[in-house]
């Protein structure tokens, strides 16, 4: 077993991470559009140490996400889950130290985030029980793919970082 | 280390794990919509609050550091350039000071012009002060940037506003030496201006001046005022050579003498003007105290009178020169 400081610290980091999102991913903003560093902490953890945590750091990501963001608790948590479950397909089906699969982890795991979070606030709203809205299409074109440009810019620029850290099993 | 291939897919530990996260979400949806996670995420916002703005401070300040660094090279240029900047404009002060200091001269030596119009005033700037020695005794002058080409002479008395310099010693073509008040060698015919006495002042080895041969039996006190008398047509009367600063009576002696402080500070000189038209034996109409100076320079403060035109720092004439600078003024009065 080698799981390594980074899995024990990870429920600490992503509550950390979560209040940063709410605080200091402002000042990293690039054409009007945040990097979700919760998201890339959860991918990068799933190719790491695979989907079993993946989806657990997910769920707890999620909820400090919408604790801070005031979004309805636990959407993010299952759009988290969702980004985790296909970034752990990185973790053993395909090689993480392929370039080509950390980066497409972080593009379809944002655009998955993306489409099952604003999926379940369609939902909400359309059951009456959430206020907030956003409607599907704009909200695709003018944050999800700039943000996962964003996103998959900055896991390139994590690479050399997560190309030396060892690969763990899958526990 | 790679081990990917070493254990199976467990996909039933994922699955399990992931129907409880999910349907913990979907409890956390179903109670917060139903409004039953109020409470919890009041109590979870509250302990957050100070968190969050404990980070939003932080991330402020690390925004602030940030751009601070950045801005580090444009801070140390904008500080070089200020720096040099700011000597510049120090240099410009000075300057200006220095044509203040230079414009006062000017303006008192044009009063003083004015208060003789009689005489004919030429404005000269020192050119350097020469102290030699000779084999008896000092010799304390000063050069002038005026020489024959500007029609000086030897003998021509030089004075400022604050009173007599001197006289020309020497001349060349473009420069002219000034033997000075206080030389040793030199001496001027003198009056008290109070108590009309008559003495001779002259310089001094210690650079003090003295005024002797003032006739026994008449008093009179310190701080008098000392004036040329005219008298030996070397100087003309009237202008002011100091203060009596002390008093030497001896009960035998003929004459009284008295130590002069002198109203000219010879160390200080910058620009003096030379009497071109005196002739010997002319008396002025009247003399003016430094009192009665003062009083004129106060005077004519507000409407100062308009600059000659031609040569400004070096040429300074009355209207005896040129007939028609100032307009001669009865005897004792304002012009």
């Amino acid at each position: 077993m080698n799981r390594g400081v980074l899995f024990y610290l990870m429920v600490p980091l992503l509550l950390l991470l979560s209040l940063l999102q709410s605080t200091a991913a402002g000042r990293l903003q690039l054409g009007g559009v945040k990097p979700d560093l919760v998201l890339l902490t959860v991918i990068i953890g799933t190719m790491l140490y695979g989907g079993r945590s993946g989806v657990l750091w997910g769920f707890v990501g999620g909820i400090g996400v919408d604790l801070f963001s005031g979004g309805p608790i636990g959407a993010s948590s299952l759009a988290l889950m969702a980004a985790a479950l296909l970034a752990s397909l990185g973790h053993r089906p395909l090689s993480r130290f392929n370039v080509m699969v950390p980066l497409a982890a972080a593009t379809l795991g944002t655009l998955t985030y993306a489409a099952v979070y604003l999926a379940i606030l369609t939902l909400l709203k359309t059951m009456g029980w959430f206020g907030r809205d956003l409607p599907f299409l704009e909200a695709m074109r003018y944050i999800v793919l700039p943000a996962t440009l964003y996103n998959t810019v900055l896991m390139l620029l994590a690479l050399p970082l997560l190309n030396r850290m060892p690969e763990s099993q899958d526990l | 280390m790679r081990n990917t291939d070493k254990r199976p897919l467990n996909l039933g530990d994922l699955g399990i794990r992931l129907i409880i996260l999910v349907l913990a979400a979907l409890l956390f949806l179903a109670l917060q919509v139903s409004g039953n996670l109020s409470p919890l995420t009041s109590l979870a916002t509250q302990i957050t609050t100070p968190a969050q703005l404990s980070a939003t401070g932080v991330t402020e300040s690390v925004t602030t550091l940030w751009t601070s660094l950045l801005s580090l090279r444009t801070i140390q240029q904008d500080a070089a350039s200020l720096a040099v900047r700011n000597l510049q404009l120090q240099a410009e002060i000075n300057t200006l000071k220095e044509v203040e200091k230079e414009n006062e001269s000017l303006r008192g030596m044009l009063d003083f012009a004015q208060t003789r119009p009689r005489l004919a005033l030429r404005g000269a700037q020192m050119v350097a002060r020469s102290i030699g020695v000779e084999s008896t005794n000092f010799f304390d002058s000063i050069q002038i940037d005026l020489g024959k080409e500007q029609g000086i002479q030897v003998g021509m008395p030089v004075v400022t506003a604050q009173g007599l310099v001197g006289r020309i010693s020497d001349v060349n073509d473009a420069t002219s030496t000034v033997l000075l008040l206080n030389d040793a060698s030199s001496s001027a015919s003198a009056l008290l201006g109070t108590s009309r006495l008559n003495g001779v002042v002259r310089g001094s080895a210690s650079g003090e001046l003295v005024m002797d041969f003032i006739p026994q039996g008449p008093t009179f006190t310190t701080g008098e005022v000392v004036l040329t008398s005219g008298l030996g047509a070397r100087f003309p009367k009237g202008i002011v050579i100091g203060t009596i600063k002390s008093i030497e009576t001896q009960a035998n002696a003929v004459f009284q003498k008295a130590v002069v402080d002198p109203s000219v500070d010879f160390g200080s000189l910058e620009l003096v003007l030379v009497i071109t038209n005196f002739e010997a034996n002319e008396n002025l109409p009247d003399f003016q105290t430094s009192s009665t100076i003062t009083d004129t320079i106060q005077a004519e403060d507000a409407p100062l009178p308009t600059p000659p035109a031609t040569e400004p720092e070096n040429d300074i004439e009355s209207g005896a020169d040129t007939g028609a600078a100032a307009t001669p003024a009865p005897a004792g009065t304002t012009p």
